[in-house]
């Protein structure tokens, strides 16, 4: 228990001190996201799949932030800049704007 | 002078036409006879036949001249046979030509004796039917006729015997019927056949002279006295053990049983002979579809495709023949089939006195794909009748769903939240500096 704290602990102290604060901005926005999707599915569960094209929309558009959301912090990440050499973290960016364009759209439609 | 001519020409043609009418509503009918005294001692019969517009051809069933077609089209629509001695027809005609009349929509009545032959056995069993053997008649030694000779084979027939069926047998009626004359077994597999007419449970089927040596082929209520076919073409099959049960005798004559003092001073015969030779001879009992008609409630046309849920009114119209003409047919128990594969709809339509239609509003269930509308209406003595309207079913369109729902809020508030997050994180991310160092003005 007492390793578990610790490793806790160290987890914490080397997140608020090495993490660069544009990644921690997406991970709380990440949060945000993850929380929504499971209050979300919670209420679906409790209400019944009635809406099912509206639950359908709202839960996937809150799975693809999220997944859209880690794809930017990879590539932004400065640690993985080996793996994403040809892509500058404008061009990420950009590249997560446009998903979301296409993603909203396609969810406006879905939603009813 | 050359236009009286054309105009004598004309009246002469309206009157070719008119007679072409008049043979029309009767329809040809060949008769067939063992010999011409046949004629005359079913006098009564046929000249009721004649009387109802029936023109009759009386030929002699081994005539040389015997053919039923002419290139190709048949020059009768009845045949009758009354002619259960015939060894063989005459001319092209054959058992194999007489089963293609009736499946080419021809009408047949066969009358049999105890004395039929091989040739009348085959048309039989064409048909359904088996003949009994040779010399074989039906005897019944409770319910026969006091002018019987002695052999008990003028039987007197029970009318609660005959089929309930009063568009072929006529109206109930309680007047013994006489038969003299040999006893049918029915195919019990074949569902088109019926048996019009039934021995009584004390009746049976056997050579009147010869000691009974075997089990009788047909014993009691099995024995078939009259039975009928009708065809999945509509064509009709009646076929009589006994000859003797149309002639001018068993119409005319007194019935009292032998055991029973009660006299009837004529025979029911006359009515039932002339019902099922009505029915035979397609005077009734036949139906057809009029007109079909089918649109969204609230309009008038058909559309072209029908939406699931929607409220649709179908309507169909069928008629009776009635002499020369049609009629509406009334009844209470046609039903409608909203059929995909599976009947999905299964409805009883409801006859509307004012339009003489049946017709039926009902929703479309929530299944789309392609349907058809089906009104089978099978019943015993009249023509099958058998009607399909196919009409596609789609989904509902994409502007056609429920919006705004209230239990959908939460989804609706979460997709903007959606939005909105991306909108403040990329407001965040990129007005953000990572690690401000010291400007160069510092």
């Amino acid at each position: 228990m007492a390793n578990l704290s610790s490793v806790v602990a160290k987890f914490y102290n080397e997140y608020t001190v090495h993490t660069p604060k544009k990644l921690k901005i997406i991970d709380s926005y990440l949060l945000y996201v993850l929380l929504t999707g499971i209050i979300q599915f919670a209420y679906c569960c409790l209400v019944g799949t009635f809406p099912f094209n509206s639950f359908l929309s709202g839960f996937i558009s809150t799975v693809s932030c999220f997944v859209l959301g880690v794809c930017l912090r990879l590539q932004v990440n400065p640690e993985n800049k080996a793996q994403f050499f040809s892509v500058s973290p404008e061009r990420a960016f950009a590249d997560f704007i446009f998903a979301h364009v296409i993603l909203h759209l396609v969810v406006m439609n879905f939603i009813g | 002078m050359s236009s009286s001519r054309f105009i004598g020409r004309i009246s002469a043609f309206a009157i070719l036409v008119a007679l072409a009418n008049f043979v029309q509503a009767g329809g040809n009918t060949l008769v067939l006879l063992d010999n011409l005294a046949i004629k005359e001692t079913h006098s009564i019969f046929f000249k009721s036949l004649q009387e109802r517009g029936h023109v009759l051809t009386f030929k002699s069933a081994d005539d040389a001249s015997l053919s039923l077609t002419k290139y190709g089209e048949y020059l009768y629509e009845h045949l009758i046979i009354f002619a259960p001695s015939v060894d063989e027809l005459g001319g092209s005609l054959s058992v194999e030509g007489i089963s293609e009349f009736v499946d080419g929509g021809g009408n047949l009545l066969v009358a049999a004796s105890s004395s039929s032959s091989d040739l009348i056995r085959e048309i039989a069993s064409e048909c359904g039917f088996e003949v009994d053997d040779d010399g074989a008649a039906v005897i019944d030694h409770l319910n026969y006729d006091v002018k019987d000779a002695g052999k008990h084979t003028l039987v007197v027939a029970n009318p609660a015997n005959l089929i309930d069926a009063p568009v072929i047998v006529g109206p109930k009626s309680s007047t013994p019927l006489l038969y003299q004359g040999t006893g049918l077994v029915v195919d019990r597999e074949n569902p088109l056949v019926l048996t019009l007419l039934s021995a009584d449970s004390s009746a049976y089927s056997y050579n009147p002279d010869n000691a009974i040596g075997e089990y009788p082929h047909a014993v009691g209520k099995n024995t078939a006295l009259i039975a009928a076919l009708q065809a999945r073409n509509n064509a009709r099959v009646v076929f009589s053990g006994s000859l003797y049960f149309f002639s001018d005798e068993a119409f005319s004559s007194p019935v009292q049983k032998a055991l029973d003092n009660k006299k009837h001073q004529v025979s029911g015969n006359l009515q039932v002979a002339t019902a099922i030779s009505r029915w035979v001879l397609r005077e009734s009992g036949v139906l057809r579809v009029k007109s079909v008609a089918h649109h969204k409630k609230g309009e008038v046309a058909p559309p072209a495709s029908y939406t699931i849920m929607e409220t649709v009114v179908y309507s169909i119209g069928i008629e009776q023949l009635d002499g020369n003409k049609w009629v509406p047919y009334k009844a209470n128990d046609v039903q409608l089939e909203f059929v995909r594969i599976d009947p999905f709809v299964r409805t009883t339509l409801n006859y509307k006195q004012a339009s003489g239609l049946y017709e039926v509003t009902f929703k479309i269930p929530d299944v789309y794909g392609v349907f058809q509308f089906k009104v089978d209406y099978n019943r015993i003595g009249y023509t099958r009748v058998f009607s399909t309207t196919q009409v596609s079913v789609r989904p509902l369109e994409h502007t056609q769903y429920e919006r705004f729902i209230l239990s959908a809020y939460p989804y609706y508030s979460s997709a903007f939240s959606m939005m909105a997050g991306v909108v403040l994180l990329s407001f965040i991310y990129l007005h953000y500096k990572e690690d401000p160092k010291k400007s160069k003005s510092e």
